[in-house]
């Protein structure tokens, strides 16, 4: 039987759903669950990663430091994962990290932009640390594109690297050019996928990176995540013991996490919606959905036009201010017609 | 606060422009150069790089500049020190050229996030340094923020603040790139001498959309009770003042909800070889530029060094 690594970032990706406002209670009792299903990697933090607290996206409900050391408190067999943005975050954010004991450090870049994770990628090489790149918006970038920047990152140090379909656009042959022309250009590095479900193909999706090569699949339990979510985890992993591929996961144990998960760290599961369809379809990042329904009500424009708008302008995370922008703009137009 | 020191445009009425050098050519040395091609004041007498294939030392040659790919030592073999130095290399490549240029008497003006020399942030510091002889121009989402955040600082009781760019990614060199911790530091230490707030944060994003975006930078303060009005009174009197040298500088949205502040600032490029969305080069550059062609105009200034040519 072939194998595949899940990694679990519930505790950060989740963070988007609910405003980077978990707290130090719900990250213990989930991180123990995780642990006690044998989930061999559970990542936790502010939901754009290490040094990401800011008006700009949300502002956390406690600290980088706060988050590691509850989490590296309850996991026993679980490694403890971290993401960072470069621009975002910085070496003293990594270094503060280690520090709490972290395993494996995720440095995450646009698609086409390998080279802003050259600096912190060589930094976590040089520590001895388990660094790995993960190219974002990768539906904006050709599979022969992502294989350059993937191969650039192992070059500055990354031990393994993959891609996030972050605006849920992706149908699963996509995920096969894409996840099939990196396993090729990185030779016998883990090939990463993270999915998310906007277009409800979060699953099949990933057991299509599976069956192309990737050897880490990202999933969030109940899909816990932006918009309608990641890929959910408990549905995951058993269809990728199915399909061929052993987790090491505990069933029953991973399937108790989820009904925690639901219980303790969202108002509700993550569904569907229409605006999360919407995001998928136009490509945009997910975690733009609060931001562009609040404004798009307060500015009486239909908030689907401002996510094609956004969608037009290949709007990327981090560019939030920009949302201000497309409803003043669609706002006026409306008022002159 | 200290009072606001409007900027003043050097006059083309010099017997003898400065000698000038530039290190470093790659998108900020390049349009670097040509501002100093344009300035009556400034004589740029060599163009050092690295990489004698690059782009930025050919652009230098076809503007007549003397050029060289020996980098910092051929600029410290030139017979006599040059009067102003411009840095466009990195910040850790600037911690090794200062100690080498500084003994040469020479006024160095860095444009990398280094934090070594003194800030300038021409509407806020004016452009004539007090004292030192090495001019640091912070970043440019530092020279796109300060001028607001001081104005803010001076009329509201800004208790945060947050300052998050967008740079087209197509004029993101390598030097930048490698470089973001350092934008991030030295931007918020920016921020903070400037308004006197201590809880700050920095964010830069590189922006690969297409068409490029053009850059930006986001203000956002926490402060209670700031008038609308009154807001984009303040915020519009300071990016008057920055157009004097910046004119493509504007603000494009000026919000508040409840205790939040946010003002976005675009900066349009007005140069020879920028695209229009490069105005995080041409602000950062243009400040540069006034700096030296301040000193020239100072009385003060050093008997003329010269090196032949």
């Amino acid at each position: 039987m072939k194998h595949v690594v899940i990694h679990d970032p519930t505790l950060r990706d989740g963070q988007h759903a609910v405003r980077h406002r978990l707290g130090l209670t719900a990250l213990r009792r989930y991180a123990e669950a995780a642990d006690a299903a044998r989930i061999p990697v559970v990542e936790v933090g502010h939901g754009n990663g290490l040094g990401a607290s800011s008006l700009q996206v949300g502002q956390a409900e406690v600290s980088d430091d706060e988050m590691l050391s509850t989490v590296r408190e309850a996991l026993h067999h679980s490694r403890m994962g971290v993401f960072m943005l470069p621009g975002w975050g910085t070496c003293d954010d990594l270094r503060r990290a280690i520090a709490h004991g972290v395993d494996v450090f995720r440095i995450g870049v646009h698609a086409t932009e390998a080279s802003l994770a050259e600096r912190h990628l060589g930094f976590l090489r040089d520590a001895g640390a388990e660094a790995h790149c993960l190219l974002m918006m990768s539906h904006m970038a050709s599979p022969g594109e992502l294989a350059e920047q993937a191969a650039r990152a192992v070059g500055y140090g990354a031990r393994a690297v993959g891609i996030m379909d972050s605006a849920g656009h992706f149908l699963p042959a996509d995920v096969t050019a894409r996840i099939g022309a990196i396993v090729e250009a990185v030779d016998a590095l883990p090939v990463i996928f993270h999915g998310h479900n906007n277009l409800g193909m979060a699953v099949a999706n990933s057991v299509a990176a599976a069956d192309a090569g990737a050897l880490i699949i990202d999933g969030c339990a109940r899909g816990f995540g932006a918009g309608a979510g990641n890929t959910q985890l408990e549905v995951l992993v058993p269809v990728l013991e199915r399909s061929g591929y052993a987790t090491g996961i505990d069933l029953y144990a991973l399937l108790d996490a989820a009904e925690l998960a639901e219980r303790e760290l969202m108002p509700a599961p993550p569904v569907t919606a229409s605006m999360s369809i919407v995001s998928g379809l136009a490509g945009v990042f997910s975690g733009f959905k609060h931001r562009v329904v609040e404004l798009s009500a307060a500015a009486g424009v239909d908030p689907r036009d401002v996510f094609f708008e956004l969608g037009r302008r290949q709007t990327i995370a981090g560019q939030e201010d920009l949302i201000v922008d497309v409803v003043t703009e669609l706002s006026n137009r409306k008022t002159d017609s | 606060m200290t009072p606001t020191v409007g900027p003043r445009r050097a006059r083309p009425e010099f017997a003898e422009p400065l000698t000038v050098a530039v290190i470093g050519t790659g998108a900020i040395g390049r349009d670097l150069v040509s501002k100093i091609d344009r300035s009556p004041a400034l004589d740029c007498r060599l163009v050092a790089g690295r990489n004698p294939e690059s782009a930025g030392l050919r652009y230098a040659e076809s503007l007549g500049c003397a050029t060289t790919a020996g980098g910092i030592e051929a600029l410290l073999a030139a017979p006599r020190p040059f009067d102003v130095v411009f840095d466009a290399t990195s910040a850790a490549s600037h911690r090794d050229h200062w100690p080498l240029l500084e003994p040469l008497g020479t006024l160095v003006i860095d444009l990398t996030p280094s934090k070594v020399g003194q800030m300038v942030a021409p509407t806020v510091t004016g452009v004539s340094p007090a004292d030192g002889r090495n001019v640091n121009l912070i970043s440019c989402g530092g020279q796109a923020a300060v001028p607001v955040v001081h104005a803010l600082a001076a009329h509201f009781p800004v208790t945060y603040f947050e300052v998050v760019s967008t740079v087209a990614s197509v004029v993101a060199g390598r030097a930048t790139r490698l470089n973001l911790d350092e934008y991030v530091a030295t931007t918020g230490h920016a921020v903070t001498a400037f308004s006197g707030v201590t809880d700050v944060k920095a964010i830069l994003n590189i922006s690969p959309a297409v068409p490029p975006a053009t850059f930006r930078t986001a203000v956002h303060a926490r402060t209670a009770g700031a008038d609308p009005v009154a807001l984009r009174a303040v915020v519009d009197r300071a990016a008057a003042q920055v157009r004097s040298f910046a004119p493509g500088y504007e603000v494009v949205a000026c919000t508040v909800t409840d205790d939040l502040v946010t003002i976005t600032l675009q900066v349009m490029a007005h140069s020879d070889v920028l695209p229009p969305y490069a105005g995080n080069l041409d602000i950062i550059n243009s400040a540069a530029v006034m700096v030296a062609e301040q000193y020239a105009t100072r009385p003060d200034r050093p008997t003329r060094t010269g090196v032949t040519s």
